[in-house]
This record gives structure tokens, C-alpha cells and sequence, in this order.
């Protein structure tokens, strides 16, 4: 066994070492014996008997010989262990050399890779954030969202009688509570006034959620009462940042617009629900409404021990059904649903992280077709080497080895690079961050995201290393050795090309993706949102005093605003539309003459009337609002400066709402009551209709709305947008409107944004995916084109005898070049058609997050078609060009 | 014989077949004839056991084999010490003298 090299042995036949050992062994024995007998003999015992004593003395030989051969066979299966550890090595040391040899190749299907790589792992950083991992709350798939569903089966959130019935008659909650929509409240007490963001919660909220107070206590029963003392929890971010995250935070007196309140208690971190909420209060401080339409309150619900969604869905249907029953037309709910507070949250961005995954994915399998090409392609150049080792007896599981371990490297590589440029990726997109994504704060590249990109790293090389090896080491041996010289086979070529055609077909699907995103957001910015967008400065205040000031404090605001140098229009508004906070809607009712004054519970009574009421947003404005905003005045006036508090109340509606409400009538002079919204009871009349505005997004037609003014209805103008528009300079008009705001009201909390920034803010999702997806289409674009270039360089290479030929048969350099690129041509072309087909079906499922345009737009379609055209045509130009350099003479050479 | 004495005797067999390859090379029978003489036959050694210890020791390197001619003109198989093999002597060896001399001591202890 000494001196014999490994594989060796194989190679030339020779036995296998068990049948030696066992010659050797019994050679061995047997001399031993001859010796033993021979001594004895010579000491005078006869042949036989000296056999018989020497066997005796010898002892048991066949539990030597096994003894032997289990040694032996142990020591093999070292060995071959050392020799396939061995060969490991080996190969990541040609293959090291190999990279050491050709840098360029190897940094080329590297980058190609880290792209792919990065990319997935950064989406799946984010899908593993926001969707995969659950929510931080003790079992959170137990937390539920329960929803009144109305007539049309809308989810509506609960009516307080409605709420008590279902909590009273329900058997399947451990906890139930109420949550409010999240609101603002303006806090006195700290260095400066602050906004702070808060939301009114029932008392078992906390058990519900199954969190505890890091400091401090919950709410005591006193503090549950309309009348009780004033308490509030505030959060770990609220804590830390406004409180300056010390103990003596507890127990502090905060004035909370204008009433006093005591800080009781600080969440953990990990309390983040209504999202983004700082501060709890208790919903016990608010009356109920006896109403059964005012749908004002979320509902969350921690299910009891051992009962199942189904169980729970089944039992609050029938609580609701049951008080349908009871109280019919009072209440629009028949029926109730119930979702889980995990989907409740994220259930709307899975259809967007479901795309960025699959893009992301694609770009990886383009990637990953993109460096297997180029490996078979240097595979097919070491077509005789290779042949020359098979013929030799070399394993093909030995090359397939070698193939791996090279692509192991590159994935090794790649996967390091890939997850550093991942937690870059990662970091922007939290900067990208869309307003509408929720838990994204969630998102960082864990030891999870590691495994995933190792995971896919590793899938990666082991499928690339064995394709490549499957590919490489096939075929006829004769054919490979005769064809040596001349590098690669058919057969890989042909791979090649059904590579390329695949990368060009999923780079289409992902262009036509971009494509459809690009023109959809670019319909979207186009829309005209019923106001110009011009260099409008827009002053976020909220007021928490007396309301009985802010006529006259808004007022002073809007005249010192004017004095501001190039300012044309100022005017206020009660929620600032696509500003994503405020704004409130309702039920109105159309007076007759009959009516006299009412109060809320007539209003009730005489709601239940169809033909009497109507559903508009409600916003209060003022003079100079219209103007500021370029909103048209369609009919009729805007308000004046005579619609003062004591004059008749007046009010504007929008278009959209006289058409609705009032399409065979003149609505001016229309006396309505609204007074629902605000509590005040005075009857408007309407004076005037506006243009329509976009008030929630772009993308959602206009709501029907309708104007109060601010002198006359100052009970819904807490907070408070002014606008002032004009030709100066935005950022100047915005330090001097802030010191304005100082000067007047040194306790306002006020916050500038320009209207361009506002319009920005309403599509930053948009945005967000529009990136991403343009990110993967262009690098696919790339990829695709790198890989229709480095096929038709090579066969160029190939044909290099055949073309010099036909130029010495008079093919000139234009002839040879056309042929050239019409293969390229030919080989994108399959791609693009097959692309194509894919992406109809494909784009069919984004067609819903699409604006404006089909998910067979033809021309996203075209201009993909059109551009990947161009980049193949000028992908095999330059190879074209090289190929037209042939003279004839090169025959002679190659030949 | 049971179990914990003939674990002895493996090693013991070990330290003596290394003890007895540090003069020259030899084979398998006259190692045993060797070890016979020095222990006047006072260790009755099977000589199946002598040759499995040779092959554990070929095993783990502490010994060399390779085939020559005997005395007598026959192919046998001949065993040396390696490198490996003496340095195990020596550590062995001063083990040995060490189990032996505690062992003697409590023997004498009165």
C-alpha cells in the first residue's frame, strides 16, 4: 500500500486490499507455523505432533484474520474519508488558481451573483419584518379584530351599544376592549409644547394586547370613569424622547389639550398598537353614544383558551345576527367578521411584498443562468482536458466535484459581498420607508436573514455546479477528444443558448413589471387632484384652547400670513387633502320647512329617512382657502368676509356631492343640518358649489364634500392647515410663517410642509415599489444583455474558420456582420416572445395595485419589446464588429 | 481470563513487541521466541495475540512491515521500529516502570 500513489491503485486494476491483506495474513501464519514445527522437530517431536502443538500454541486464526480485516477495513474508510476531504481541498485550490488566472471572468459572474443575492436577501429582510415574523405580543395569533359588517358586506368599525351587546353576549373572548382611531393631542408641560400622537382604549385593552407596564401601573377603577382623575399611559418612544426616560416620568402632571392628566404608567417597546400610538387614555372617560351608527370604535379581542378562529368567527356572527334582529334598521350591522390582528395589519402590503419577492427572485434566477452560461462556456474550453481525465478512468462524480467547488467559491463570494450590500439595501429602503408600510421598523438583517442568504448562496452554487458539470462532463469521449481543440460542443452550446433565451424572457417580465409601474405612477402624478399644485407652503397648527378663540386667533394668523412678501392667497382648512391625517365624514339631513330647530336625538330620529339624508366628508374652511388652493368656484359664491358667526350659517359643497345629491335641482339655497359633526345645531345653507377634490389619494375618485366655515363652525378646527400661496420662494415663506406662528401663539405647535412634498408623501409607497421594481428591470436588462453578448462573442470565436472562409469567398465586412447580429437577434428574439407571453399572464396579477393603465398596457409592452430589441442588436454589435475584422488569410492560421 | 486483564495484556503485549523491534527488525516468530527467552516463559503469550498487537501497531505507524528473507531462505514479513514507534516505547516504557513500582510499592507495604 505504501509508495502507491491514490487513485493509482484504480486506475491500473490492482486488487482490492482486502484480498492482499488476507494473502499476506495467511503467508504470514504460515511461516510462523514452519518456523514453530521445524524448532520443534528439532528438539526431537515427530512431524505430526509438532503441527498439532505449533496450531495449538498459534491459537484462534480466524479471529485473527477478522481482527485483521476489520482493522482494515476501518483504516479504508479513513482513508477515503482523507482522500475525498483531500480532494475537496484540491479542487478549492485549482479552483482558487483558476480565479487567480482570470480575475475578470470570475469578478464578472461574481457581481452578477452578489446582485442576485443581495437583492432577495434585502426584499426577504423586509417580508420576514413585516409579514413572516409574528406580531410581539405574548401568543399574538390569539389577538383578533372583530368588524360589524354592514348590508353590502363593508367591515365598519363598532357603534358603543353594538360593542356592549357583543361583549355581554360573546363566549369566545378571554378579553375584549375598544380602541379608538389614533387622534392628536397637544401636550403642555414639557420644555415646549409637543404633538403627541394618541388613541382612547378600554380598560381590558392591555390584557387583550397581553402586555404590561414597564414602569408604572394600568389604569385604576376610579380612572375609568367620565368623571374620575385624569390618567394616561404613554409609550417606551414617548418616554424616552419627551420625558427623558427617568422614573420621576411617573406620577408627572401633563396638560393634555387643556386638561390635566397624570402620568401612571410607561409601556414596553414593544407596544405599538393603533400603530405609531404614544399615548393610551382611557375610553372610559368618554360617554357612550347611544347610537348605533356612530361606528367609532376598532375592536380587538384576545380569544379564550382552546377556542379556534372558526369557533369565534361562528359565535360573534350570531351575537350580531342576534342584535339585528332586535334592533333592525337601527343598526346597519347584520353580521360580523372577525380577522386576525397580524392580518389586520399586514394584510394589505402582501400583495406588494409578494411582487418585490418575486422580482427579486427572478433577478436571482437570471443571475444564477447569467454565471452558468459563463461557467459552461469556460467548461467547453476544457473540453479535452476533461476528456483526457474521464478517459483516464477519473470519476465523473470527481468532476462534477470540481465544478461544484468552483461554484461554491463563487457563491461563497458573492453570499459574503451579497449580505453586506443586503444590510446597504436594507438600510435605504428604511429610508425609502412608505408612511403606509407598517412594522418596518421591524425590518433589519438578522442571524435569519443570514441563513436565508447562506441558504440561497449555497442553492445557488450547487445548482449552478452541477448544471455546469452535467453539462461539461457529457457527451461521447471520442467526439470531445477529437473536437478538443476546437473548445466547446454542441451540446453546451445549445445550453447556453436556452440560457439566454430564458434570462432575456424573465428580463421582459420584469421590464414589462417596471413598465406598468412607471406608467401607472406617471398617470398617477398627472392627475389633476382638483387643486394646483404650485409653490403652496401649507402651516400645520392644532389649537387645544376654548374653541370660542379660534376664529379670532385664526383670524390674526391668516392677516399677519398676508403680510409675508409675495403672498397672494392665504386660507385655512380643517384637514389639508392627500395630508393623510383629519378629516371626518357623516351623515347630513336636507331640512324642510317644517323642521324647526333640532336637537341630536331628532336628528336620529328623522335619519332614518333615505330620502332625507345624504353621506358627504366634512371640512371646515374659510375665506381664502379656494383661492389659495386654486380650487374653481363652480356656481353660486365662496364664503365672504360677512359669513360671521352671528350671520346664518353657509356652507359650500363640492360638485361631485350636488350631482350625487341633488342632480335635477339647483342645490343653492338648500338649507342642511349637519350639525352631528360638530355639535353645534345651527342649520346651514348652502351658498356655493366648488370643483372636486382628491382628498384621501391620487388614485381615489373624489369624495363627495362639503364646507363649513371656520368663524361660524370653529368646533371641528383643532387642527387646522393654513395654506398660503404665492410666487416666493417656499422655504423663505416657511421660516417666516414659523415665526409668525411664535410671535402670535408661542404655545401652538405648528408644522410647515410644502404641498409638493404633501403630494410626494400620499405616493411614497408607490414610489417605493416603482424603485425596487425599476432597480431589478434594469439589472435584468444588464444581465440579459451580458448574456446575449458573451454567447454571440463566443460563437463568433466558433466560427471564426467559417467566416474567414466566406470572406475569401468575397462575403463582405457588412454581410458578416449582419449575420452575426441576425442571430443575435434571433436568439433575444425567442426570449422576447416568450417574455412577452409570460408577462400577460404574470402582470394579470399586479393589476390591481396599478393606476391608469391595463396589465396589458400595449405600450409598456412595445417599449420593452422595442428596448430589449436594441440592447441585443447593440449586445452582438460589438461582437459583430469584431467578427467583420476576419481576413481571409485567418483561415490559414486556424486552419 | 476476563476483560480487564486482557485489556492489560494488550498493552503490556504493545510495550514488549516495541521494546523488543528497538534491537533490529525481525518477524513475527522471532519477536515471540525473543520475548519468550527474556520472559523464560513466564508470560504465556499466544501468538495470535502477538500478531494482532504487530498489525495494530502496523496500523497506527508505531511499526513498519515489509517482506524479505529469512534466515532459512523464506519469504517473511519483517517489522521495524518507526520514529512513531519509539517515541511510544519511551512513553509507554515510563509508564510501565511507573504502574509497576506503585503497584510493588503497596504490595511491600506492611
Amino acid at each position: 500500500m505504501v509508495g502507491i500513489p491514490r487513485g493509482v491503485r484504480r486506475a491500473l486494476r490492482l486488487p482490492s486490499s482486502a484480498e492482499r491483506l488476507e494473502h499476506e495474513l495467511d503467508d504470514e501464519v504460515r511461516f510462523h507455523l514452519d518456523m514453530r514445527v521445524r524448532e520443534l522437530v528439532a528438539a526431537g517431536m515427530n512431524e505430526a505432533d509438532a503441527r498439532a502443538a505449533a496450531l495449538a500454541r498459534f491459537g484462534d486464526t480466524s479471529d485473527l484474520r477478522e481482527y485483521c480485516q476489520s482493522m482494515e477495513v476501518r483504516h479504508m474508510h479513513r482513508m477515503r474519508l482523507r482522500e475525498w476531504w483531500d480532494g475537496w481541498l484540491q479542487d478549492v485550490r485549482f479552483a482558487a488558481r483558476q480565479v487567480k488566472r482570470s480575475p475578470g471572468f470570475f469578478a464578472v459572474a461574481a457581481i452578477t451573483l452578489v446582485l442576485g443575492i443581495a437583492s432577495t436577501t434585502a426584499i426577504f429582510s423586509v417580508v420576514r419584518g413585516v409579514l413572516l415574523r409574528p406580531l410581539p405580543y405574548p401568543d399574538a395569533d390569539r389577538i383578533v379584530q372583530v368588524w360589524q359588517l354592514d348590508q353590502k358586506g363593508h367591515q365598519n368599525h363598532f357603534a358603543d351599544p353594538n360593542y356592549d351587546d357583543l361583549r355581554a353576549q360573546s363566549r369566545s373572548f378571554l378579553a375584549l376592549a375598544q380602541v379608538s382611531h389614533v387622534g392628536a393631542v397637544t401636550v403642555v408641560g414639557l420644555d415646549e409644547p409637543v404633538r403627541a400622537r394618541n388613541a382612547f382604549v378600554s380598560g381590558d385593552f392591555f390584557a387583550v394586547m397581553g402586555v404590561k407596564p414597564l414602569r408604572g401601573r394600568l389604569f385604576a377603577p376610579e380612572e375609568l370613569q367620565v368623571s374620575g382623575p385624569r390618567a394616561v399611559v404613554v409609550s417606551h418612544g414617548f418616554w424616552q424622547q419627551q420625558l427623558g426616560g427617568s422614573e420621576s416620568a411617573l406620577g408627572q402632571r401633563l396638560m393634555l389639550d387643556g386638561a390635566d392628566f397624570t402620568v401612571v404608567g410607561i409601556m414596553p417597546p414593544t407596544l405599538d398598537f393603533p400603530l405609531k400610538v404614544e399615548m393610551w387614555m382611557p375610553r372610559e372617560m368618554r360617554p357612550k353614544l347611544p347610537s348605533r351608527t356612530a361606528h367609532n370604535w376598532k375592536v380587538v379581542g384576545r380569544l379564550a383558551p382552546g377556542v379556534t378562529l372558526d369557533a369565534a368567527r361562528r359565535d360573534v356572527s350570531t351575537v350580531a345576527r342576534r342584535v339585528r334582529e332586535q334592533h333592525g334598521e337601527d343598526t346597519w350591522m347584520v353580521d360580523a367578521a372577525l380577522v386576525p390582528l397580524h392580518e389586520q395589519l399586514v394584510g394589505r402590503t402582501k400583495g406588494t411584498l409578494t411582487v418585490l419577492m418575486a422580482g427579486s427572485l427572478l433577478l436571482l434566477l437570471i443571475a444564477c443562468a447569467n454565471v452558468v452560461s459563463l461557467l459552461i462556456a469556460r467548461m467547453s474550453a476544457r473540453t479535452g482536458e476533461v476528456a483526457v481525465r474521464l478517459a483516464l478512468g477519473a470519476g465523473r462524480a470527481r468532476l462534477v466535484q470540481q465544478c461544484l467547488a468552483e461554484s461554491l467559491i463563487l457563491g461563497a463570494v458573492a453570499g459574503a459581498v451579497g449580505v453586506l450590500l443586503a444590510r446597504a439595501g436594507v438600510t435605504l429602503l428604511l429610508k425609502l420607508q412608505p408612511a403606509n408600510l407598517p412594522r418596518m421598523d421591524e425590518v433589519r438583517v438578522d442571524w435569519q436573514v443570514l441563513v436565508f442568504a447562506v441558504a440561497v448562496s449555497i442553492a445557488a452554487a450547487v445548482a449552478m455546479g452541477i448544471i455546469t458539470a452535467w453539462r461539461g462532463t457529457r457527451g461521447n469521449l471520442r467526439d470531445a477528444l477529437a473536437h478538443s481543440q476546437r473548445g466547446a460542443s454542441a451540446s453546451s452550446e445549445r445550453v447556453r443558448r436556452v440560457l439566454v433565451v430564458a434570462q432575456v424572457a424573465m428580463a421582459v417580465v420584469l421590464l414589462v413589471g417596471t413598465g406598468l409601474f412607471a406608467r401607472s405612477f406617471v398617470r398617477l402624478l398627472s392627475v389633476n387632484p382638483g387643486f394646483r399644485l404650485d409653490r403652496q407652503v401649507v402651516v400645520d397648527v392644532s389649537h387645544s384652547g376654548p374653541q370660542a378663540e379660534r376664529p379670532m386667533l385664526y383670524d390674526e394668523i391668516i392677516a399677519r400670513f398676508r403680510t409675508i412678501p409675495g403672498i397672494a392667497h392665504v386660507g385655512g382648512v380643517s384637514a389639508m387633502p392627500l395630508g393623510g391625517t383629519g378629516g371626518g365624514n357623516g351623515t347630513f339631513l336636507i331640512m324642510s320647512g317644517a323642521d324647526g330647530r333640532m336637537d341630536i336625538e331628532d336628528f336620529e330620529r328623522v335619519m332614518r329617512n333615505p330620502e332625507r339624508v345624504g353621506e358627504a366628508e366634512f371640512r371646515v374652511a374659510g375665506p381664502g382657502y379656494f383661492e389659495a388652493m386654486s380650487v374653481p368656484l363652480v356656481r353660486g359664491r365662496l364664503f365672504e368676509d360677512r359669513d360671521v358667526a352671528q350671520a346664518p350659517h353657509v356652507a359650500l359643497i363640492s360638485n361631485s356631492l350636488a350631482k350625487t345629491r341633488w342632480p335635477n335641482e339647483d342645490p343653492i339655497g338648500k338649507v342642511i343640518q349637519f350639525g352631528n359633526m360638530d355639535g353645534d345645531m345651527t342649520p346651514f345653507t348652502i351658498v356655493g358649489v366648488v370643483g372636486d377634490v382628491r382628498e384621501q389619494s391620487l388614485a381615489t375618485e373624489p369624495r363627495p364634500t362639503f364646507y363649513a366655515s371656520y368663524r361660524q363652525r370653529p368646533g371641528y378646527t383643532f387642527a387646522f392647515s393654513f395654506v398660503l400661496s404665492g410666487a416666493a420662494d417656499p422655504a423663505a415663506v416657511a421660516s417666516a410663517a414659523q415665526r409668525i406662528v411664535r410671535a402670535v401663539r408661542p404655545d401652538l405647535p405648528a408644522r410647515v410642509r410644502t404641498i409638493h412634498a404633501i403630494v410626494a408623501g400620499s405616493v411614497a409607497d408607490r414610489r417605493f415599489v416603482l424603485w425596487l421594481v425599476a432597480i431589478f428591470g434594469i439589472a435584468a436588462l444588464g444581465l440579459g444583455a451580458l448574456g446575449v453578448y458573451s454567447v454571440i462573442s463566443y460563437l463568433v470565436a466558433q466560427r471564426n474558420r467559417e467566416l474567414s472562409i466566406r470572406v475569401a469567398l468575397g462575403a463582405k465586412a457588412n454581410d458578416i456582420m449582419r449575420l452575426v447580429i441576425r442571430q443575435g437577434i434571433g436568439l433575444a428574439g425567442l426570449g422576447i416572445v416568450i417574455g412577452a407571453l409570460a408577462a400577460l399572464g404574470a402582470t394579470r396579477l399586479i393589476a390591481s395595485m396599478l393606476y391608469g393603465v391595463s396589465a396589458t398596457d400595449p405600450l409598456a409592452f412595445g417599449a420593452v419589446v422595442v428596448t430589449l430589441t436594441l440592447v441585443a442588436t447593440l449586445a452582438s454589435w460589438v461582437p459583430a464588429r469584431r467578427a467583420a475584422r476576419v481576413k481571409a488569410m485567418d483561415v490559414l492560421r486556424v486552419g | 481470563m476476563n476483560r480487564d486483564a486482557n485489556d492489560l495484556l494488550h498493552g503490556t503485549l504493545d510495550v514488549l513487541v516495541l521494546k523488543t523491534l528497538s534491537w533490529e527488525p525481525m518477524h513475527g516468530y522471532a519477536i515471540a521466541k525473543w520475548i519468550e527467552q527474556r520472559t523464560r516463559g513466564e508470560l504465556e503469550i499466544v501468538d495470535a495475540a502477538l500478531y494482532k498487537a504487530l498489525h495494530r501497531l502496523e496500523q497506527s505507524g508505531a511499526v513498519a512491515a515489509e517482506w524479505g528473507l529469512s534466515e532459512n531462505n523464506r519469504r517473511a514479513k519483517y517489522y521495524s521500529l518507526s520514529a512513531r514507534g519509539r517515541a511510544l516505547l519511551k512513553a509507554e516504557a515510563a509508564t510501565w516502570r511507573r504502574y509497576a513500582n506503585a503497584v510493588v510499592r503497596v504490595l511491600e507495604a506492611t
